[in-house]
């Protein structure tokens, strides 16, 4: 819809992405084979410890600061996408990215590519990997390994709250999602319910990412 | 080939009711494997969460595969990692068409960025019980502050599986 996309970034917005970022890989132009999609599904799913939401560092490591086939905002809307709908986050953003680049096929690439690592880890582990699990110098290793996801978790809730967090009503969004999963008894995606209507009620909703819808 | 049924119910059970991340899907699994099934017993499970946790991939996935190898062989690990796969393939598949028929209207944009401000809420959350989970001690502080700081000095220059592969050699030398 808007030609002039950058001059509507706030004042306040991180600046930073727009020099790097300002030209993307985008499906159409540049199809991105099955091959590929497979091949950096498999890197997220083998250089991930941790679960979903350690993920998203990786995730946007490969995907929006290496490759550039998605932008920042656009991918925090797939983030909250494949958060909300069930199941593991890596798969459905597996999904997601491998069907906006390739359609059903490359979604079919992305999954079996985010899987296989985990699978095969696995199953060499219970097959005879367990006694060395155990092992001290192992388990040194792994604890570290362990901790420093904590630091990876860190960073992704930073890079988010970056983008976020740079409005008082955004804020308040987020100190109410806060509250339901920190002191309510009740299972966490009340949180992700509850910030978005709350959103949706009380947020303008013009951060960088409905820019990024205008695109056409 | 009993087993393989069941396997593959109570897994497709997880995966559609797994929402919000790995983290949280592990009570839910415990719930469906240990008290309903009595597949495995709690300290199998407690096992099951520190490999999941320590190996690649999605939670959900390392415990679906473990489970299903431990009770049916790799039949069994197969059957049940496509089953916790598969409610996310057919909702996402459902789903993406109306999301981008609707994802232009003003109201589901306004939705949606509510939505992204609660995932940072969870992430947010994730730190704290994550890291109160593994962080002991002085030593594990630093550890975790430093693989932060490397992360946002070099963001763009530094894979993260480095920084997490550089505190496992950390902690080869100080645990």
């Amino acid at each position: 819809m808007t030609s002039t996309r950058h001059q509507e970034q706030p004042s306040g917005a991180p600046k930073r992405e727009r020099g790097p970022l300002a030209k993307l890989d985008d499906g159409a132009k540049n199809p991105v084979s099955l091959a590929q999609l497979f091949w950096v599904f498999f890197r997220i799913g083998l250089f991930t410890l941790g679960g979903g939401l350690a993920m998203a560092t990786v995730m946007r490591h490969e995907l929006v600061l290496r490759r550039r086939w998605i932008e920042d905002a656009e991918f925090m809307a797939q983030m909250s996408t494949a958060t909300v709908v069930p199941g593991a986050i890596a798969v459905n953003m597996a999904y997601l990215q491998g069907r906006r680049l390739r359609g059903r096929a490359g979604a079919a690439a992305a999954i079996l590519g985010t899987v296989l690592p985990s699978f095969c880890v696995i199953l060499l582990l219970a097959w005879i990997g367990l006694p060395y699990f155990k092992h001290p110098r192992v388990a040194a290793f792994l604890k570290g390994c362990v901790v420093a996801v904590a630091g990876q978790l860190a960073f992704a809730g930073f890079t988010f709250g970056k983008r976020l967090l740079c409005d008082g009503r955004n804020i308040v969004v987020c100190l109410a999602g806060l509250t339901v999963v920190g002191v309510l008894p009740v299972h966490p995606v009340w949180a992700i319910l509850v910030a978005g209507g709350l959103g949706y009620w009380i947020c303008r909703g013009d951060t960088p990412s409905d820019r990024l819808d205008d695109r056409g | 080939m009993q087993m393989v049924t069941r396997l593959f119910v109570s897994f497709a059970l997880i995966g559609l009711a797994a929402y919000g991340g790995g983290l949280v899907t592990i009570p839910l699994i415990q719930h469906e494997i240990v008290d309903n099934r009595n597949w495995l017993n709690l300290a199998e499970m407690a096992q099951i969460v520190a490999i999941a946790q320590m190996t690649p991939g999605p939670i959900a996935i390392n415990a679906a595969t473990f489970t299903g190898f431990r009770l049916a062989g790799v039949v069994g690990a197969a059957v049940a990692t496509l089953a916790v796969v598969l409610p996310s393939i057919s909702v996402l598949g459902l789903l993406t068409p109306l999301l981008e028929r609707a994802g232009q209207s003003r109201h589901v944009q306004k939705l949606r960025q509510g939505i992204q401000i609660g995932v940072l809420s969870l992430i947010l959350f994730a730190v704290w019980s994550y890291g109160r989970g593994v962080i002991a001690a002085w030593p594990d502080m630093l550890l975790a502050g430093a693989s932060f700081l490397f992360l946002v000095l070099f963001e763009a220059r530094l894979h993260p599986i480095v920084v997490i592969l550089a505190g496992g050699v950390v902690g080869l030398v100080v645990f």
